[in-house]
């Protein structure tokens, strides 16, 4: 152990006696990890948003779409209350919430705003009760609609946050907003859906309200909305028949997730090129060290054959030499790592990315780069070994 | 029946020969036979190319002869592993070149302290054997210069001390003199005097005279072979 400590000493001093030419041999490993710690967390890290934001919504939303199970584009499709029963019997499914979007019904916060409101219409959304549940959203202020706004038809409605934010609507307010002339009542404000922006600047009612006030025949959504937390994709896959069960209703169904979840996907054919390109520059870091070292050895030649003299022994001197390159290695290995992750830090500062570092792949490529130096240290240190004694100190 | 009890052999060569070269040979040492024992001080003297610089890295084993054996204290050592032959060359032997071959990035200290590398000793244990084969040279207030802020005699100075650090049985010099003037020169003579005892054995080669009239045993070559080998009253 002492041995070993002296042999580091040696290989140290070594290496500091000549500070120029260490730095440069350094830059091979340093460039060549650090090319690679930069590109793959910079890589990493631009998809980290999305990351996040995608742990955040869950990815476990489903949208079912009403359609004809013929295929072609009826009138009118909608999803039967049976058939919406259906899907929420599924023994994944937790929750299921239909929806029936209303058209053309003018929609302001006061009678003298029609102009400015006719133009920019809201979409009207008639709902059933649990929507927040299956949306994972809360309310921001006041209630959403319940059993006795639906079983009593009573004119209640929710409003989306931005639609909030529009109208000035003040928390808990007791306020009417107009609906095609007709004054409902807001009993409360839905948080931002993240999902569904459009719900932002929506009006909710019950399907009550809209079979009364709005010439819908049935109370049958055109579209669900399904959290399956687990078998997703299956699930999705399953919907449209368990919609249609050969009958002429059909649905087809997305996960919105899904366009996100591939954006996600870090490029693993980039991460590859990335990896060889940064592997290069460490294999021509290698040859570097190889090369200056075999010069420098020729160089200690003097220093090499004195030590034999003093009774340092061939193996001894190679180790020397093998631990100058370890040192080499380790030292560019951390720089390098280190320079690697400041790039990404900076990068992740100047474009708001979430910085995304894998230790272990900071150890990983450090210790390629020792790997490297070490062998790029065997040819110098056997030629070190090799040198017979005598002829380099008859030389002087 | 011992009259005068006959010192121990140190180093020998028994039928040493050292050719090199693989087209063209080139007979260095031819068939030597050398006894060096302990308490003597020794010169080899001879023309440039006589073989003097190969006797005496072949008598530290820092190099293997073609043919013959080498021996300290009568183990055969040109047959054992490099590592071996390395540890014992280290205990053995301290050499002192003409050129001094000091490890530029080192001050004095480092230089010395080298010697004793690998040997187990801790770093303040080193520090003080060193100070101390300095002290023997006269150079402890050199201790932290590098041999380009010493003068020739300082550097071949320190080059001694690392040479006994060791205590090593025989001190081998080739040509130690050899690049200094006159004062330095008569001053490094008078260390090596001065590193004789009952149990080392001081070898000096030298083109000087004078240095090797100073010694009691002066062996001369001449193409490779010892033409002469004679005690001679110590001077001083
Ligand atoms: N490595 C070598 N290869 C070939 N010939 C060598 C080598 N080393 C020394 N010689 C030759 O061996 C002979 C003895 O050299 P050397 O021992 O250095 O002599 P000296 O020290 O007496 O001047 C010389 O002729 C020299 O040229
Ligand atoms: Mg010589």
């Amino acid at each position: 152990m002492r041995r070993f400590g002296e042999l580091i000493g040696v290989a140290v001093a070594g290496l500091t006696a000549r500070k120029v030419r260490t730095l440069l041999i350094l830059l091979g490993p340093i460039l060549g990890v650090a090319a690679i710690v930069a590109a793959i967390g910079i890589n990493e890290s631009s998809k980290g948003d999305l990351k996040a934001k995608l742990r955040e919504l869950g990815t476990d939303l489903i949208v079912a779409n009403a359609q004809d199970a013929i295929g072609g584009f009826g009138a009118d499709p909608r999803i039967p209350e049976e058939a919406a029963a259906r899907v929420a019997r599924l023994p994944d499914v937790t929750s299921v919430t239909g929806t029936l979007q209303l058209s053309n019904i003018v929609t302001l916060p006061f009678a003298a705003a029609e102009d400015y409101y006719r133009a920019f219409p809201v979409p009207i959304i008639a709902t059933h009760l649990n929507l927040p549940t299956t949306m994972d959203v809360p309310l921001v202020s006041g209630r959403f609609l319940n059993g006795f706004d639906e079983a009593s038809a009573s004119r209640v409605a929710v409003i989306g946050r931005d639609l909030a934010n529009e109208y000035g609507y003040i928390a808990n307010e007791a306020r009417s907003i107009q609906l095609g002339g007709v004054n409902y009542g807001v009993v409360g404000v839905l948080d931002y859906v993240l999902l569904e922006p459009s719900m932002d600047s929506a009006v909710f009612i019950t399907f009550a309200n809209a079979v009364e006030d709005w010439d819908v025949d049935d109370p049958d959504p055109t579209r669900l909305y399904i959290r399956a937390p687990t078998n997703t994709r299956y699930v999705a896959e399953e919907i449209p028949t368990v919609v249609s069960l050969g009958g002429p209703d059909g649905a087809n169904t997305k996960v919105p997730t899904d366009l996100l979840d591939a954006q996600s996907q870090v490029d693993e054919n980039l991460n590859n090129l990335t990896k060889m390109m940064g592997g290069l520059a460490l294999v021509v870091g290698g040859v570097g060290i190889a090369n200056v070292m075999s010069i420098s050895v020729i160089q200690r030649s003097s220093e090499i054959g004195i030590r034999r003299a003093l009774g340092h022994s061939r193996g001894t001197i190679a180790f020397q030499f093998l631990i100058e390159a370890l040192v080499i290695g380790v030292m560019g290995g951390i720089l390098g790592a280190g320079v690697g992750a400041g790039v990404v830090w900076m990068v992740s500062e100047m474009r708001d990315y979430t910085m995304i570092l894998s230790v272990s792949g900071l150890f990983r490529w450090a210790s390629v780069s020792v790997g490297v130096a070490v062998v790029a240290g065997l040819y110098p240190s056997t030629k070190a070994a090799r040198l017979e004694p005598l002829e380099t100190l008859r030389l002087g | 029946m011992s009259s005068t009890p006959v010192s121990e052999s140190l180093l020998s060569l028994e039928g040493v020969s050292r050719v090199y070269g693989e087209e063209v040979l080139v007979h260095a040492l031819r068939d030597v036979w050398l006894d060096i024992r302990a308490g003597e001080f020794l010169s080899i003297v001879g023309p440039s190319g006589s073989g003097k610089s190969t006797m005496l890295g072949l008598l530290g084993v820092l190099d293997l002869p073609t043919s013959g054996s080498i021996r300290i204290q009568g183990t055969e050592v040109n047959t054992l592993p490099d590592a071996e032959r390395s540890r014992l060359r280290g205990e053995a032997i301290g050499f002192v070149f003409q050129q001094f071959h000091l490890v530029p990035h080192l001050t004095a200290l480092g230089n010395v302290e080298t010697a004793l590398l690998y040997r187990n000793l801790s770093r303040k244990e080193r520090r003080r054997r060193s100070l101390e084969a300095l002290e023997k040279v006269d150079l402890v207030h050199r201790a932290d210069h590098r041999p380009i802020q010493m003068s020739g005699g300082e550097q071949q100075r320190t080059a001694i001390a690392r040479a006994i650090v060791t205590e090593p049985l025989v001190v081998l010099a080739d040509e130690p003199t050899g690049a200094l003037d006159t004062q330095n020169a008569s001053n490094v003579m008078e260390i090596f005097a001065g590193l004789r005892s009952p149990e080392r054995a001081v070898c000096i080669v030298t083109h000087d005279l004078e240095v090797a009239a100073a010694t009691g045993r002066r062996i001369s070559m001449l193409d490779g072979e010892i033409v002469s080998d004679e005690s001679q009253v110590a001077v001083s």
